[in-house]
């Protein structure tokens, strides 16, 4: 499955690279990730719970973030699995600075899944990840708000 | 004649309509256990380790087995047909293992199975496994499977080839011809994977008597013996008079029950380990990942015309799916079953079938309904109706001048055909001229113009088919490749009551034997059909049979019981005649009873069989007994044929296909019961319908089965379809007893390419000049093709 979506922050790049990197910030605004516990350096043991229609179930597995590149991008690789079945996915993620108050956040990836969840969940998915996508940039434009002193 | 062509209700519809029937799910023993099969989520993994520790301490789980702990000695399950390469090699032929040591090659390959107390324990315990994958890149296509660089399903199978294969005239004949053929259509199609369904899921209870250290298998299939003999012999080793395999009711099988499968052969094996019954049913996700699938073509075809139409020549290239394994029967289909049928009706001089079959990561594919002439079907009838398209004629006229002329195998010799076959019997023009009047085609031509003027889209799609089948003459298939013969035994024992039992070899699954057999042995014997029952399905009651599949049940299997009537009826004349103080010669046998010619004195069957049993007076060194078994071996196979014509209309908005009408003219032969053959061809319909607008196994790029259940993969639906339009011509089959020809895939065989050509008239007259549409026509699919 494709992944990719694009939305515009009022905050410069390296305000938003900051966010993204912070794990706790980043727990907090992706949507099923209930926790990201340190495994070693760009590398994250991910707790995540996700339901998606008739599909539901508790992953564990984790998540390295590669080919960094401050402020501006980074690759995440998350390998997730569960008894329904497993998720690779890798997203590319890339900080565009308009001017030193307004960003663009795009990114780009494949979601490859196995077992019921591939047997049953892709009909679902795409709807599901647009939900997800939607969901996180709206977390997230929440965080740049909290960056903003008067807010 | 009193029952034989008479539509006589089902006599097995009583217990089945009342929830009577005996699957093999339905049987339940003492100490019966339950396995479950871990299956691989990957399509494509090595297997690092297994963790099963968690799994076996679990409460109620009585064993745990997985690749390593079967023995070295059981290879897997095998293959039951050799194809050679072109260069004489014999096809790449690789191990299918009962649960995986090393390499799973497609999701649901088995890893582990569980045995517990019930089904629930033995599932939550296969939860409990950790298996560590390696997961590596996979292959789905039956032609990228051969690309450079492309995963190797099997690391010594070079290129995923199984093997490579041409039959028929020289390619460069058929170039030749070709490149002065005065039209050449040429066509590059896929004939999609697709998942045969059946209504039972499989199912196997394997159970080991330690007092006679034998054991019985229960278990949903279309060939009982053909299963122990696979698993006696090829797999397991186990002697086979200590193995009974019994196939009760059967809910359906499409040819997906033929196969010999790995969870058959685990539960026997199992089975003398814990010393207890074990009984294993799929769940409808695992049917859809391990019943052999059908089809997975991908072909290009060229057919030339020369200035009046003629067929010139035939070219044909596929790439035919196997899957991730050699199913029993899956290198004939692409090949005898497939390439032998490309001459089709038609007088074509020059034919060229080549054939490469690969290795992929999916389930693997073997006989579905048709097995091998739908696709035949599929690519004759799709050519020459797009050919007419292109050269501006009408397609049934183009037929027509192309139809082999009639022949019955008795006056006229059968048609020798430039594809290794010769037909038995056939009559091609009256099933076209019927069916275009039973559609009104004139009229329909005028609507159809009509419509167009009114911006809406009709259209008219035809297939003449031919089929083999009535499978098959051991001799010709042993030379093809076959490892087992393809006969047919029957025993009839006549009690001392003279009721009848009827022990056959080939095994109902939903075609109604009891019923129809019943008909020809009643006629045949004079006696009436409540005096005969039909005994099947079961190793220690039936001497031995080949089983269900390739239309074959009454053709062969009927052939064989008309052989033991007639010993029966010959023994009885002369008990008949010392009992009437005559000679057997002298004697007519009539309405169930022997009569001395020109008088009134007779005897009747019943007193005849009582006095086999009782023969304190009886003519002199004549054994006792009215009991008597046959094999039949049929001289040829036999070929039905016919027209079937669709019509659509398509929602010009949407692309969706409305399928108005189906009209359907077969000749199979003589007909015992024309109420089933009816039910067999509208069966067959739906499920060829079903591959033109709504089925396929579909597989991501990963080799993920991502439409693994009836949430995503479309069945037809009764309000999908039109009610049929069937009729019949008859061409008795020439070398056969009863001169039938099998109906049970006819259906299936015809009806996908004529709905496919409806839609491409239809579009084509829209102005939209399509050359192809790939199955499963949905109406994005359609709608994206009118877009230009």
């Amino acid at each position: 499955m494709q992944l990719k979506g694009k939305e515009t922050f009022s905050t410069s790049g390296q305000q938003l690279w900051d966010i993204i990197m912070d794990k706790d910030k980043l727990a907090a605004i992706t949507p099923g990730i209930s926790r990201l516990e340190v495994l070693g350096e760009d590398e994250y043991k991910a707790v995540v719970d996700i339901s998606i229609g008739p599909v539901k179930g508790a992953f564990k597995g984790d998540l390295k973030m590669v080919d960094k590149d401050p402020p501006n991008s980074v690759t995440m690789k998350v390998k997730q699995m569960s008894k329904i079945g497993n998720a690779d996915v890798t997203v590319h993620l890339h900080i565009e600075e308009i001017s030193p108050t307004q960003s663009t956040l795009s990114f780009k990836g494949l979601a490859k899944m196995s077992g019921v969840l591939a047997r049953m969940g892709q009909r679902v998915m795409t709807g599901v990840a647009a939900t997800i996508t939607k969901q996180l940039f709206a977390a997230l434009q929440e965080e740049v708000q909290k960056l903003k002193p008067n807010s | 004649m009193t029952y034989i062509g008479k539509p006589i209700k089902r006599i097995e519809d009583d217990r089945f309509l009342k929830g009577l029937g005996k699957y093999t799910d339905d049987i339940k023993l003492p100490g019966m256990t339950y396995a479950y099969i871990l299956r691989s989520p990957y399509a494509h993994a090595k297997i690092n380790g297994i963790d099963i520790a968690a799994a076996k301490a679990h409460p109620g789980v009585l064993a745990v087995y997985v690749g390593s702990d079967i023995p070295e000695a059981v290879a897997g399950v095998p293959c039951g047909w050799q194809v050679n390469f072109k260069n004489g090699d014999i096809m790449k032929e690789p191990p299918h293992p009962l649960l995986v040591r090393t390499k799973v090659r497609h999701v649901g390959d088995g890893v582990a199975m569980i045995i517990a107390e019930d089904r629930a324990t033995a599932k939550d315990a296969a939860d409990l496994i950790d298996v560590d994958y390696d997961v590596l890149d996979a292959v789905v296509d039956p032609q990228k499977a051969t690309a450079a660089g492309a995963p190797l399903v099997h690391d010594d199978v070079p290129n995923n080839i199984a093997f490579d294969w041409e039959l028929g005239n020289p390619k460069e004949e058929v170039a030749a011809a070709l490149a002065s053929a005065a039209h050449v259509t040429e066509l590059s199609f896929v004939n999609q994977k697709v998942i045969p369904n059946a209504i039972e899921p499989r199912a196997a209870i394997g159970i080991h008597d330690a007092a006679y250290d034998k054991y019985t298998l229960y278990t949903s299939t279309q060939n009982p013996h053909l299963i122990r003999l696979l698993m006696c012999a090829f797999v397991l080793g186990l002697p086979e008079h200590k193995v009974r395999v019994v196939g009760p009711d059967v809910g359906g099988g499409f040819g997906s029950k033929i196969f010999h499968y790995t969870e058959e052969a685990l539960v026997i094996w199992a089975s003398k380990k814990i010393g207890r019954p074990i009984k294993w049913t799929a769940e409808r996700s695992e049917s859809f990942m391990t019943d052999a699938h059908g089809r997975d073509h991908v072909t290009t075809a060229k057919m030339g015309f020369d200035a009046d139409g003629k067929i010139v020549a035939l070219q044909s290239n596929t790439y035919a799916g196997m899957g991730a394994y050699l199913s029993s029967f899956a290198p004939a289909v692409p090949t005898y079953l497939h390439g032998t049928l490309l001459q089709g009706l038609y007088t074509t001089p020059k034919i060229n079938v080549d054939v490469t079959a690969t290795f992929t990561n999916t389930t693997a594919v073997d006989a579905y309904r048709g097995a091998g002439r739908p696709e035949a079907t599929y690519l004759l009838e799709r050519l020459i109706d797009l050919a007419a398209l292109e050269m501006k004629v009408d397609p049934a006229a183009l037929r027509r001048k192309n139809f082999i002329p009639a022949f019955d195998g008795v006056e006229q010799e059968g048609y020798v055909t430039q594809v290794a076959l010769q037909y038995d019997s056939g009559n091609y023009h009256p099933v076209l001229d019927k069916a275009l009047e039973m559609v009104g085609y004139e009229d329909f031509r005028k609507e159809q113009a009509a419509a167009a003027a009114n911006g809406k889209l009709m259209g008219i799609g035809f297939s003449t088919y031919i089929e083999a089948c009535g499978i098959a003459p051991s001799a010709v298939v042993g030379a093809l490749g076959a490892r087992a013969g393809l006969f047919e035994s029957a025993q009839v024992q006549v009690q001392p009551t003279g009721k009848v039992t009827v022990y056959t070899g080939s095994h109902s699954h939903g075609q109604g034997h009891e019923t129809t057999f019943a008909q020809v042995v009643a006629d045949k014997m004079g006696i009436p059909m409540e005096d005969v029952e039909i005994v099947h399905g079961d190793s220690d009651s039936v001497a031995f049979g080949m089983g269900t599949y390739g239309s074959r049940s009454l053709a062969v299997g009927g052939s064989a019981i008309v052989k033991s009537i007639e010993k029966v009826l010959e023994k009885g004349a002369k008990i008949a005649a010392h009992l009437l103080e005559s000679s057997p010669e002298d004697l007519e046998y009539a309405e169930g009873k022997w009569t001395v010619k020109g008088t009134d004195k007779s005897v009747a069957f019943g007193d005849v069989s009582l006095t086999a049993y009782v023969p304190h007076n009886y003519p002199e060194g004549l054994e006792p007994g009215m009991d008597f078994s046959s094999f039949y071996d049929p001289a040829n196979f036999t070929y039905p044929f016919g027209c079937h014509i669709a019509i659509v209309e398509i929602d010009p908005e949407t692309g969706k296909v409305d399928l108005k009408r189906f009209i359907a003219v077969d000749d199979v032969g003589n007909v015992i019961n024309p109420m089933i053959v009816d039910g067999q061809i509208h069966g067959g319909l739906a499920q060829g319908i079903g591959q033109a607008l709504f089925e396929e196994a579909m597989y991501d790029e990963t080799g993920q089965l991502i439409n693994g259940s009836y949430m995503d993969y479309t069945m037809p639906r009764a309000d999908d379809l039109p009610s049929f339009e069937v009729d019949r011509t008859v061409t008795p089959c020439p070398h056969n007893p009863l001169g039938v020809k099998g109906a049970g895939e006819a259906g299936c065989i015809g009806s996908t390419p004529a709905v496919v050509n409806a839609v491409i008239d239809a579009l084509w007259k829209g102005g939209h000049e399509v050359k192809d549409i790939r199955m499963p026509m949905t109406p994005e699919r359609v709608w994206t093709a009118m877009q230009g």
